[in-house]
């Protein structure tokens, strides 16, 4: 189902000082997705997912889930998060201490006055469509972090809700489980026709498992896109700054040229890609680590610089060398193979695909 | 939502306060009024008279020793308690679970009582055995003293002091310990340098509430102190209205102004204790374990400590109670005093119907008014905990007041009130009062229950489409068991024995189980009086057990 959120602010009052945690948000989130909310703590990201659930009210605005509008200030509708019949995994996962796993897992079901042998079944099911098979009568409190996560999803899904919400549920998990439940999470959701919002601030979470993603500051929406296009092709240095690490570099616009448009900086003159900037005006040139290649030899073609290594530190997978060029300092990341050494001169080539320029 | 919350708030606000700031307010009014029966034009005689009372100098020195005496001796001891519990390999730990729950089972008058049996200087059973021993002429102790009074309370307070040390030094970070090892201190210099500093802010709070409860303190004091004419604040307020023929309510609303201001201002200094306390918790992360400390030669000296403590605590004023209850008359455990005995005592205790009706009144308040008390409880602790607004605030002040209640004198100020309404010398007086004075003890346990129910959990259940009510039933309810249980048994063990405020608010045809005790206490009837504190001890220990089966059970039954 398609959540469509319309002129949605949100503010509180916390120590005599207003916060403007959702700020005029209309966002429209389509049906069948991962979507996800991706900002940095206290941004609204969390809050906006608690509007959709009901478990905040705007203060203004309208959210309609499906054909049904749960929230509408202006017409004084506010539909009760039970009735929403939507699903929602918690940070804390929220697993009831007292109960056991076909107690939390069947509780949807037996809210919703299902026949016994009716829940039985289905919660047999979900279970094992999480990998928890055989674990119902185990007291929920007594499993590892990881399953008391599937439990939480298991619980959200069992009922077979149209909208499913995550609230970072994965980081109260350590590094490694993450990871795997990162993989088991985007496997369950893509076999499920369902619409899934999911809340982070981990941006590789966000590229890793969304179709869709939006990236919140200050309680608004800054950009909206797909995970490819919000790292390579983003329009803000915000967000190009914040979906990974990135050497920013001032520029200004000289011209266009055979398709690519071009910057004078401190790299030199620069080939990007086309972009509509007025000729004279200033841009920001956003270069990503991993796309600045040593060139073996003699370079040729476009973007040529040369530079001087200035640090170089060995992290495993690569080696991150910090690069001097004129004033400009520039984070490159090089295969961890290389004959390199700190001090040493080199040259690379830069693809203008990779030169991303971005207003301001 | 809101709306309805803040509604909820204001009118417990309105109910805490009249049950708080009523009594304190009426207490201020009688202070300045002639009588209870010339209530409302206003003096400032009482005052005059009550504080050039030359009588009055003696009292309080007393009570300043006495209260000193009995918070250092208990704090002193719940210190050496808590460190051998939590940090050391002292064998059998379960004592100290005991000694924390003791002031639950055996009543402060009744062990108070058992020693004056033991060691009062006419026929002590201590002492007459010592004399038999030694051949001495008079009797070795005395309890009837200052120092007798700070022993016996200092033992009575030495729980409630552990079970505000216990904690901190459980929770206490050993990194910190371990650091100072490291630079070279050894165990002695760690625990005086960086240990008991860490842990100030606790033994200063279990100080202070030591000294509340000395000040509030009565069984002790009239048990121990008036037979031999030492006074304290708080029996020179209960002779002032219970004795004579003129009880004299104003000139007691006075001086008790003073105790309450005192009292107040000491829980004050603790809230701010154990605020600054929650500052130094420092840990804890999960899987972490403090280091034991190997007592190895002293393990079994300890030991011998602690098992004579508990000895002293426990088994003792029982012990004596019942062997007192059985005797004619007060003898020293022997062939002629074993072959003497009978049930004459409980058989006469039971056909008294004075004491019968004690124990009915006594019954149906712990039972009753700890019901009554642990509902409304149950509204404060949430309206506290979860909905955290200015006006909760306020909640959270007011009813941490009445923690700071002397009974006699929060007895008087509700007198002055009940006098003025048709629940004088009813039963429904007495129940108030006890809720009013005890609401903080019904309110911490499911405070702290409320806190353990994170807000996901009753969220994530409306998520799951189930409405509020079934959110309460199905999850909130049953997690807050525990702590319902835990606070109905604090409640209703404290209402069986109440004393301090019953003797002030006590009428004929509402006596209870203690004022009945002291009675006997003062007539020196001590066979009577142990049978009737035995049926006493019993009826609590029971509550405590029936409510811990019927937790065991609800809980059970959710799972």
């Amino acid at each position: 189902m398609e959540i469509r959120i319309q002129g949605v602010s949100k503010r509180y009052f916390s120590g005599g000082k207003t916060i403007i945690a959702l700020d005029n948000v209309t966002l429209t989130i389509p049906a069948n997705q991962i979507f996800t909310l991706l900002g940095p703590s206290g941004c609204g990201k969390t809050t906006l997912l608690r509007c959709i659930v009901g478990l905040e009210a705007p203060d203004t605005g309208e959210i309609r889930i499906g054909d049904e509008v749960v929230f509408s200030k202006d017409r004084n509708i506010s539909v009760p998060t039970e009735k929403r019949g939507l699903g929602m995994v918690f940070q804390t996962y929220a697993i009831w201490p007292h109960m056991n796993v076909f107690d939390n897992v069947g509780y949807p079901l037996q809210i919703r006055n299902v026949a016994k042998d009716v829940i039985r079944e289905r919660v047999a099911k979900t279970l094992s469509f999480v990998h928890l098979e055989g674990m119902e009568q185990r007291p929920a409190t007594k499993l590892s972090g990881g399953q008391q996560q599937r439990v939480a999803l298991a619980r959200a899904l069992v009922a077979e809700p149209k909208v499913i919400l995550f609230d970072e549920p994965l980081s109260n998990l350590d590094a490694k489980l993450r990871e795997e439940t990162r993989k088991d999470l985007k496997t369950f959701l893509g076999e499920l026709k369902i619409t899934a919002v999911y809340v982070t601030h981990d941006r590789i979470e966000a590229l890793a498992l969304s179709d869709t993603i939006a990236i919140m500051r200050d309680g608004k929406i800054i950009e909206v896109g797909a995970p490819k296009k919000i790292y390579f092709d983003s329009e803000h240095r915000f967000v190009a700054d914040f979906i990974g690490r990135a050497n920013l570099i001032q520029t200004r616009v000289r011209g266009t040229e055979g398709g690519h448009t071009i910057v004078d900086c401190g790299l030199g003159t620069i080939a990007c890609e086309q972009r509509d900037l007025p000729v004279g005006s200033e841009a920001t040139l956003c270069i990503r680590p991993e796309f600045i290649r040593l060139a073996r030899g003699e370079a040729g073609g476009k973007n040529v610089v040369n530079g001087r290594v200035e640090s170089l530190v060995f992290i495993g997978e690569a080696y991150e060398a910090e690069i001097r060029v004129g004033n400009e300092l520039l984070l490159a990341k090089i295969e961890p193979d290389a004959q390199i050494e700190e001090g040493a001169a080199v040259t690379f080539a830069l693809d203008p695909a990779h030169c991303l320029l971005l207003a301001i | 939502m809101d709306q309805k919350r803040s509604k909820l708030t204001l009118s417990l606000v309105a109910i805490v306060g009249v049950l708080t700031i009523g009594p304190v307010l009426m207490l201020v009014l009688g202070s300045f009024s002639k009588g209870l029966t010339a209530f409302g034009s206003f003096t400032l005689e009482k005052y005059i008279a009550a504080y050039t009372d030359p009588a009055l100098l003696e009292v309080l020195v007393n009570t300043v020793v006495f209260v000193l005496g009995s918070a250092l001796t208990a704090t002193g001891l719940a210190l050496f308690l808590a460190y051998l519990n939590t940090r050391t390999d002292i064998p059998f730990k379960f004592l100290f679970r005991i000694i924390s729950i003791l002031p639950m089972m055996i009543p402060h008058l009744l062990f108070a009582v058992s020693w004056a049996l033991l060691l009062n200087p006419s026929n002590g059973m201590l002492n007459l055995a010592l004399m038999n021993v030694f051949g001495l002429e008079q009797a070795p102790f005395n309890i009837y003293t200052l120092w007798g009074m700070i022993l016996v309370e200092g033992l009575l307070d030495l729980p409630i002091c552990y079970l505000i040390i216990a904690p901190a030094m459980a929770q206490f970070d050993v990194a910190l310990e371990e650091s100072s090892r490291v630079f070279g201190a050894n165990t002695w210099r760690t625990l005086l340098r960086v240990t008991l500093p860490v842990l100030r802010p606790a033994i200063l709070a279990a100080f202070v509430l030591g000294l509340v409860r000395g000040l509030a303190s009565f069984a002790t004091p009239s048990v121990l102190g008036m037979p031999g004419r030492v006074n304290v604040l708080a029996t020179y307020l209960y002779q002032m209205i219970a004795t004579g023929f003129s009880p004299d309510y104003g000139a007691a609303a006075a001086v008790g102004m003073s105790v309450l201001v005192t009292s107040i201002s000491l829980i004050v200094v603790y809230r701010a204790l154990t605020a600054e306390g929650e500052k130094y918790v420092t840990i804890a992360g999960r899987g972490y374990r403090p280091t034991m400390i190997e007592l190895k030669g002293a393990k079994y000296p300890m030991f011998t400590v602690v098992a004579l403590l508990s000895f002293i605590l426990i088994v003792l004023p029982v012990t004596v109670l019942f062997y007192t209850s059985l005797v004619p008359y007060s003898m020293v455990p022997s062939a002629r005093a074993f072959s003497l005995m009978s049930w004459k005592h409980w058989i006469e205790v039971l056909e008294d119907p004075i004491s019968l009706l004690s124990l009915r009144n006594s019954i149906f308040l712990g039972v009753v008014g700890a019901t009554l008390g642990v509902v409304l409880s149950i509204f404060v602790a949430y309206a506290i905990v979860k909905v955290k607004t200015r006006t909760s605030g306020i909640l959270e002040s007011l009813s941490f007041l009445s923690f700071s209640f002397p009974g006699i004198v929060i007895g008087v100020g509700f007198m002055w009130f009940f006098v003025q309404t048709p629940l004088y010398a009813t039963i429904w007086a007495l129940l108030i009062g006890y809720i009013a004075t005890y609401l903080p003890y019904g309110i911490r346990p499911l405070a702290s229950a409320f806190v353990q129910v994170h807000a996901h959990l009753e969220e994530s259940s409306l998520v799951c489409g189930a409405s509020p009510l079934t959110t309460m039933r199905r999850i909130i309810a049953p997690l807050l068991v525990p702590g319902i249980v835990s606070a109905w048994i604090l409640m209703a063990s404290m209402f069986v024995r109440e004393l301090t405020l019953s003797v002030v608010l006590s009428r004929p045809g509402t006596e209870v189980l203690a004022v009945q005790i002291l009675r006997f206490a003062d007539d020196g009837l001590w066979g009577k009086l142990s049978a009737l504190g035995i049926i006493m001890i019993f009826i609590s220990t029971t509550l405590v057990l029936l409510a811990t089966l019927i937790g065991g059970k609800l809980r059970a039954v959710e799972a």
